[in-house]
């Protein structure tokens, strides 16, 4: 693939971006130091850290949930001084070409399996009737069509994830933000749903970033890094 | 179908899927219907009490009264000035004043009142009066047959008075008692007392079948034996017999059917007037002037006299000492003037201009306006105490709604996360607030319809829970919610604007309610939230 080629399949870039906390014991607590984060389509990349290092806020910063301290965010070709306040415009844009996978699932306890994936949908203002079939299309992929109809309360960890990830593929996002998917799910279970998030993602078309404590699951990505100390090592 | 998620997420929150309804909306919405429910209801029925009153109001005194602002002689031209008016329907002159009534050793000094009977017809429902005023005697093995009193009975020597003078001076008007009602429950004919004149006397008749279509009547005295027959009825005996009617049922007649009434002589009572007064100044005695009860009535309108006695005019002049005496007349206008107090008004100053400035046309409203200011304050005072019990209603749901703000912490993070702007999570709470209220709203509507609807049954098991028995007729004396006239929306302006204030504001109080959760949920940092435990 050629620079230029690269270039124009960037979905995501983050330049020099940094974030500090101020805690009680550290008042100024940097935890990350001019972090670069380039992603292409189609493409993952895993990260790895320890506890507390900063893998989620970086998520949340190119999520743009959150504002740094400093650097550059590019949604493709839309750039974004990332110590900006976010707007409500990006809001718009994450609702139609993010998606996102949390440890802890968050499925809205009253609303069915079928009415949470079809959520995204309806965040991005797109057609419920158009996207219905796609909604369960993934949930039969996710293996969980035939709990479409029951409320998340009656599912196990693993189907909750399942539709977690359904959720967050439903509407063709561009990227998928998956913050320790396994974090939650026994080993077995977490690999069955690593492979699916895997799977689905690359016959999607759909770039990954992947937080996750688990060496083998990093190794299934495309590019594999390591946070440490603030600071962003691609392996 | 592209959709308002908010509305939809706030919907689901309160309905969620595979749940009818979750505890918190249910009481919620139940508070904010049971508030809607009562503060209709209480102003409706207030509205209901209002009309009432102005419809008694007008019974009692027709839609204007015509006062004298000076000594009038020639009242009689002015009357009919007046009645030939295209607006005026009826004009009915009036005689007043106070007059001494004795029977035995009880005496009363109502507030009296001469009119003529064949004009105020149709002005004064006297007739409705008497009836409302009659009260039935409650006899041992007897049945009062009375009929109720009308105004063809009103001559110069006969009065109709209120029950509380009646009561005063115990007297009560002629009576008729049914003894060993043989046919009471069976399905042949019975005999009715048709006519009770003041001037009939105390006595005993029977009325006995000799065979099928053959009677005879006879009373106790002596004076009256007749034989008669279906075809050849009794006619009517007079002025000072009662008269008897015969009614066929289902089975004729057999000999040996007999019909005994007891019937009681009507009271007599003995009038002072403050001319006899004046008169024995001068040692000029002059007797009591005697006359019947022929009625004992009631007036509705409770702003009329309790005290108060309805004779002749030709009695109340005798009674003054005068002739060609008017103390001014009732008029009642057409009926669509009814409802309207600029147009009666504008109507009565016209009037008081047609007769060059001698009367006053005092129309109802003005003549009550006291009452109706104190109505309007009670409903205003009743609205004012309401309010704040809604408003108490809708703290509980701002609570109830921000405790769900932070129960859902996690979930505005992820839907903010998700693409979800911190207008549209907030619009969430706001909706719930004004979903509660529009349900509430509508759901209090028909609880409000159906206390209108059943609102006899429901007032009665009320009333005799807190009043009792007894009770209840004390109750209706005054508020007579049995004839209370509630509009329903569909049939009233009024009643409408009613439904539709307390609609709007049961909705927007409750989407007040839903703000501050709102306002909360839309400030929250996603970030921060979706690391929340």
């Amino acid at each position: 693939m050629s620079e230029q080629t690269k270039k124009e399949n960037v979905v995501l870039h983050a330049k020099s971006l940094s974030k500090s906390y101020s805690i009680v014991d550290a008042p100024d607590l940097k935890v990350l130091n001019q972090v670069n984060i380039t992603l292409h389509e189609s493409s993952s990349l895993s990260i790895r850290g320890d506890s507390g290092c900063g893998k989620s806020t970086l998520l949340n910063l190119l999520a743009r949930l959150e504002p740094a301290d400093e650097g550059t965010i590019f949604w493709g070709e839309k750039r974004i001084a990332a110590a900006s306040k976010p707007l409500a415009v990006e809001a718009s844009w994450r609702a139609k070409h993010v998606g996102v996978v949390y440890q802890s699932y968050y499925l809205i306890p009253e609303l069915n399996v079928l009415e949470n994936v079809l959520m995204s949908v309806r965040l991005s203002g797109l057609s419920i009737a158009e996207y219905e079939p796609r909604a369960k299309e993934l949930l039969d992929q996710m293996g969980v069509e035939s709990k479409s109809k029951q409320i998340p309360s009656k599912l196990s960890g693993g189907e909750r994830q399942r539709v977690a990830i359904a959720r967050a593929l439903v509407n063709r996002p561009k990227v998928i933000l998956a913050d320790e998917p396994t974090g939650n799910l026994d080993e077995r279970t977490g690999a069955e749903i690593m492979k699916l998030l895997l799977n689905a993602s690359a016959k999607e078309k759909t770039s990954l970033i992947l937080v996750t404590h688990n060496p083998s699951f990093a190794r299934a990505t495309d590019e594999t890094s390591i946070l440490k100390d603030g600071k962003l090592i691609y392996e | 179908m592209k959709s308002a998620w908010p509305l939809f997420l706030a919907w689901k929150q309160l309905f969620p899927s595979q749940k009818k309804v979750s505890f918190f909306s249910l009481l919620a919405i139940v508070g904010v219907a049971l508030g809607v429910n009562v503060m209709i209801v209480v102003v409706a029925f207030m509205q209901g009490f209002q009309q009432k009153f102005r419809s008694d109001i007008i019974d009692a005194q027709g839609h204007a009264r015509a006062v004298p602002l000076k000594k009038q002689v020639d009242w009689k031209k002015d009357t009919k000035k007046i009645s030939l008016q295209p607006e005026v329907e009826k004009v009915s002159p009036y005689i007043q004043g106070h007059l001494l009534l004795q029977n035995r050793d009880y005496h009363a000094v109502p507030f009296s009142m001469g009119i003529d009977p064949s004009q105020s017809d149709g002005v004064l429902p006297l007739n409705q009066f008497l009836q409302k005023g009659f009260i039935p005697i409650q006899g041992y093995e007897s049945r009062d047959v009375t009929p109720v009193p009308t105004t063809d009975l009103l001559d110069d020597d006969v009065v109709f008075i209120t029950q509380q003078v009646a009561n005063r001076l115990g007297v009560r008007s002629a009576t008729a008692l049914l003894f060993d009602d043989q046919n009471d429950s069976s399905e042949k004919g019975r005999v009715l007392v048709e006519q009770l004149d003041p001037y009939v006397e105390s006595d005993e008749w029977k009325i006995e079948f000799i065979d099928e279509d053959k009677y005879n009547i006879r009373n106790q005295q002596g004076s009256i034996d007749i034989n008669c027959t279906f075809n050849q009825p009794l006619e009517d005996l007079g002025w000072g017999y009662p008269k008897f009617k015969l009614v066929e049922g289902n089975k004729p007649f057999s000999k040996g059917d007999q019909f005994k009434f007891q019937i009681f002589r009507s009271s007599t009572i003995e009038i002072y007037s403050p001319s006899m007064i004046e008169k024995a100044k001068s040692d000029e005695m002059s007797p009591p002037r005697e006359v019947r009860v022929g009625g004992i009535f009631q007036v509705p309108w409770q702003g009329f006299h309790t005290d108060a006695l309805i004779g002749t005019d030709r009695f109340m002049e005798d009674m003054r000492g005068e002739e060609n005496a008017c103390d001014g007349f009732f008029i009642k206008f057409q009926t669509d003037y009814l409802h309207d107090e600029n147009k009666l008004g504008e109507l009565c100053a016209r009037l008081e201009g047609e007769l060059e400035g001698d009367w006053s046309i005092i129309p109802w409203f003005i003549e009550n306006a006291w009452f109706f200011d104190l109505l309007k304050f009670e409903e205003y005072l009743m609205v004012l105490i309401m309010i704040p019990i809604g408003l108490v209603a809708a703290f509980a749901i701002a609570i109830a709604l921000m405790t769900t703000v932070l129960r859902k912490i996690r979930e505005i993070g992820l839907l903010i996360a998700m693409g979800g702007t911190r207008f549209s999570v907030g619009m969430i709470f706001c909706m719930q607030g004004f979903i509660i209220g529009s349900l509430g709203a509508f759901i209090g509507c028909g609880m409000a319809l159906t206390f209108i609807r059943y609102r006899d049954s429901l007032m009665s098991f009320i009333v005799t829970r807190i009043a009792g028995e007894d009770g209840q007729a004390g109750v209706t004396q005054f508020y007579d919610f049995y004839s209370l006239e509630v509009s329903y929306p569909w049939e009233s302006e009024q009643s409408m604007i009613t439904f539709l204030t307390f609609i709007f504001f049961a909705i927007g109080v409750s989407t007040l309610a839903g703000l501050l959760p709102a306002w909360r949920a839309s400030r929250m940092n996603p970030a921060e939230a979706l690391r929340s435990e």
